[in-house]
């Protein structure tokens, strides 16, 4: 219960004015940092719904294939440039991207990643990873300016953003592919 | 309960055989190189003080930039780099009982790698080639060759990370479900930061030797700068990460007590390695062409390295405390005489943290955008790193050789030694504090950095910074005292010092205190953090400055 209090306080941080003012000030930070804290937020708030309403998750989660889903269509909405165009302008859209990431993609992601099988959990690697890849060629190819409230640096930042976190993703892949993972249990 | 003579040699036979020779000749190499350049080094200081309080006037052929670049080298590169491998390697010999032959080999290789290095830079400076200071960015030129020292001394480095890289791999293959030996997870957390802190100053490098060829007319100063510092004060936190490698596991055995909790040293290495990088922004903060939001950015990811700093500091008096008490100390502040306090092995780490108090509250101040505005390339920022690298690192280091060096050439400590040790720590702290002091202050005044002469033909505010200037010529004067006393030290315990064991001071921990999580050795996982946070502190910025790339700089020689 104690992380499910931390993630609302990091909640409520990231919602403050102040706060989502500046990190949707600059596009990268916006889209790499704001939308990937809220839905860490909501992983750590998914603790009490576990708690409180295990019935809940096993209706409608038991297999993590249902909330894997949810958290996936949340989450490439919100990499639509129009979406984050709307959150900007439109209150009520911010508002649902506060809510939408936290509580539809942090929350389901948590109740899923742990029941999902370990080929269901590469296939969602293997996406993340070219997911970066794509978006990464795409934002830093376009000629054009995709979002209206950000330049066309911000948006080609946010392609190599996109990139290194993929360089990330590849990397991981390799150790977690290549180490032995028997090293690290107690024997 | 007592081992066995048999149980022993099998179990831990450096107990009784000590060193292996091999090896000690490996680290005692390395800090024989130290030692000469901290001996060069220190007396450049010296020289420089003096000319500062305008007591004497270097000549041409060795003017005041050629000795600041020279002593900025050899003391923040050349002292530090060498001392931390042979103390780092003496560390991972210990704990793994001896290193595999081919890291001795590569140990021997980067020697040599960084010894031609040394040399071709410091050439270039004497013959007055390279007055760039230790920051060599550009627009400052140097003469190729002095770039190509540098990538020999990189190169030299990564032999280095590439041979405590093999060894870990070698002891991890043979001990699953083992956590490493503490010293050697610390050896993995320095040649890592080293490993991924060189490659920003590589790349920066190797765009200036064409660009000091004439091969290519321009460079862009931005980037040289922003790859300097993602080196330059990644740096710092290798040493600090190498004295708390002492503080944590080697203070507690010297006064009679067991380490705090592992998992938390662990924990603590992990953020240095992870959260460090990004911390070089803080030296732009002033810069041109780097955005107001994402300089405030820099400052959390700067100030982050406040919390593991934060965590040793209360760990370590949490330790200090607990010993002393275990030894009979009582009331609120009675533990502390039960120290060691006549102990240098103890004396000097010691007074190296209460320094880390003063100097990690300036660095907050450099840190923080308001007050570096008015501190920015005054004496202060010369103060502050004095305090830092001058007490906080390099008294912890001097403490170590008072029982590395012993162990490593198999000879003792005498109580003689002891006390000069202990002579040489006070030495060492009234020169600091007079001249880091004053150098804060001074700073706080007005008076610049990096400038032969601050007279300004007479201005009264100028005029005011004398006094100051005196002090510096004073504590530098002890300094270069203290110096010599470290290096007669040092050689003594080397090769003179009455022959005998010497224990390998490594504390254990509490015997209720639950075993180090195995998770903790995921380097592969810290690393791409590691690469992680580089990529959240740095794409915005420098794709931003090749993208916006003002007109780049010629190559510049002011001397």
């Amino acid at each position: 219960m104690k992380q499910a209090m931390y993630g609302l306080i990091l909640f409520i941080f990231l919602i403050l004015p102040p706060v989502a003012t500046f990190l949707e000030s600059i596009m990268i930070i916006h889209m790499h940092m704001q939308m990937p804290l809220l839905v860490f937020s909501g992983f750590l708030i998914a603790r009490f719904f576990q708690i409180r309403f295990p019935q809940f998750f096993k209706n409608w989660n038991d297999n993590g294939i249902p909330g894997m889903l949810l958290f996936l269509i949340i989450w490439l909405y919100w990499m639509i440039p129009k979406a984050m165009d709307d959150a900007l302008t439109l209150q009520f859209v911010e508002i649902f991207k506060f809510f939408s990431l936290t509580f539809l993609a942090g929350v389901p992601l948590r109740d899923s990643w742990g029941k999902l099988g370990s080929k269901a959990k590469s296939i969602v690697y293997v996406f993340f990873t070219l997911k970066f890849i794509i978006m990464g060629y795409l934002y830093i190819g376009i000629e054009s300016q995709i979002c209206n409230n950000y330049l066309i640096i911000e948006q080609r930042t946010l392609g190599w953003g996109s990139l290194a976190f993929a360089a990330c993703f590849i990397l991981y892949g390799f150790y977690w592919v290549f180490t032995d993972q028997s090293e690290f249990k107690t024997t | 309960m007592e081992q066995t003579l048999r149980e022993t040699i099998r179990n831990n036979p450096k107990k009784i055989l000590g060193v292996n020779p091999n090896d000690a000749k490996v680290s005692l190499s390395y800090l024989t190189v130290a030692f000469v350049s901290l001996l060069i080094g220190g007396i450049l200081g010296m020289l420089q003080g003096l000319e500062r309080a305008g007591l004497i006037q270097l000549p041409s052929w060795l003017n005041y930039y050629q000795v600041l670049t020279a002593h900025g080298l050899l003391l923040l590169v050349v002292f530090t780099a060498t001392f931390t491998i042979g103390y780092q390697y003496a560390n991972l010999s210990h704990s793994f009982g001896g290193l595999l032959s081919k890291v001795r080999k590569l140990a021997w290789i980067g020697f040599a790698l960084m010894l031609i290095g040394v040399v071709m830079v410091t050439v270039m400076i004497v013959l007055n080639e390279a007055s760039v200071l230790y920051t060599f960015y550009p627009p400052l030129a140097a003469h190729p060759i002095f770039y190509i020292g540098l990538v020999f001394v990189v190169l030299g480095i990564w032999a280095c990370c590439f041979g405590v890289f093999i060894n870990y791999r070698y002891w991890r293959k043979n001990h699953p479900g083992q956590t490493t030996p503490i010293l050697a997870f610390f050896a993995m957390g320095v040649f890592i930061l080293w490993f991924f802190a060189s490659i920003g100053v590589t790349i920066e490098v190797f765009t200036l030797i064409p660009w000091s060829m004439g091969l290519v007319e321009t460079t862009n100063v931005m980037v040289g700068r922003t790859l300097f510092w993602w080196f330059g004060h990644t740096l710092v936190n290798i040493w600090y990460l190498v004295a708390t490698s002492a503080w944590y596991v080697i203070v507690p055995k010297i006064i009679g007590g067991r380490h705090f909790s592992e998992k938390l040293i662990r924990l603590v290495i992990i953020l240095l390695v992870i959260l460090n990088i990004p911390g070089g922004f803080h030296h732009q903060i002033v810069d041109p062409g780097i955005s107001q939001s994402v300089k405030f950015l820099h400052v959390f990811m700067s100030l982050s390295i406040a919390v593991p700093s934060l965590m040793t500091a209360f760990a370590m008096f949490f330790v200090l405390e607990r010993t002393g008490r275990k030894l009979g100390g009582k009331g609120l502040l009675g533990w502390l005489k039960k120290l060691p306090w006549g102990d240098v092995r103890f004396l000097a780490p010691m007074i190296a943290m209460i320094s880390f108090i003063p100097g990690g509250a300036g660095g907050i101040v450099n840190t923080s955008n308001q007050l570096n505005q008015v501190i920015h390339n005054t004496m202060w920022v010369v103060g502050h790193f004095h305090i830092t690298v001058g007490v906080s690192v390099v008294l912890t280091f001097f403490g170590i050789c008072y029982w590395l060096i012993p162990y490593l050439s198999k000879r003792q400590l005498t109580p003689k030694m002891n006390k000069i040790g202990v002579i040489q720590t006070y030495v060492w702290t009234v020169g600091m504090a007079l001249m880091a002091g004053s150098m804060h202050i001074v700073g706080l005044l007005g008076d610049p950095r990096r400038t032969s002469d601050t007279t300004y033909g007479g201005h009264e505010i100028a005029v005011s910074w004398i006094p100051y200037e005196m002090v510096f010529a004073i504590g530098a004067t002890l300094l270069l005292i203290g110096v010599i006393i470290q290096v007669y030290a040092v050689f003594n315990m080397m090769f003179f010092a009455p022959k005998g064991h010497t224990e390998f001071p490594v504390a254990e921990p509490e015997d209720d205190a639950t075993p180090a999580p195995l998770w903790t050795e995921r380097w592969g996982l810290w690393i791409v953090l590691l690469i992680a946070v580089i990529s959240m502190a740095y794409v915005v910025p420098i794709v931003d400055m090749i993208l916006n790339a003002p007109p780049g700089s010629p190559p510049i020689r002011t001397w």
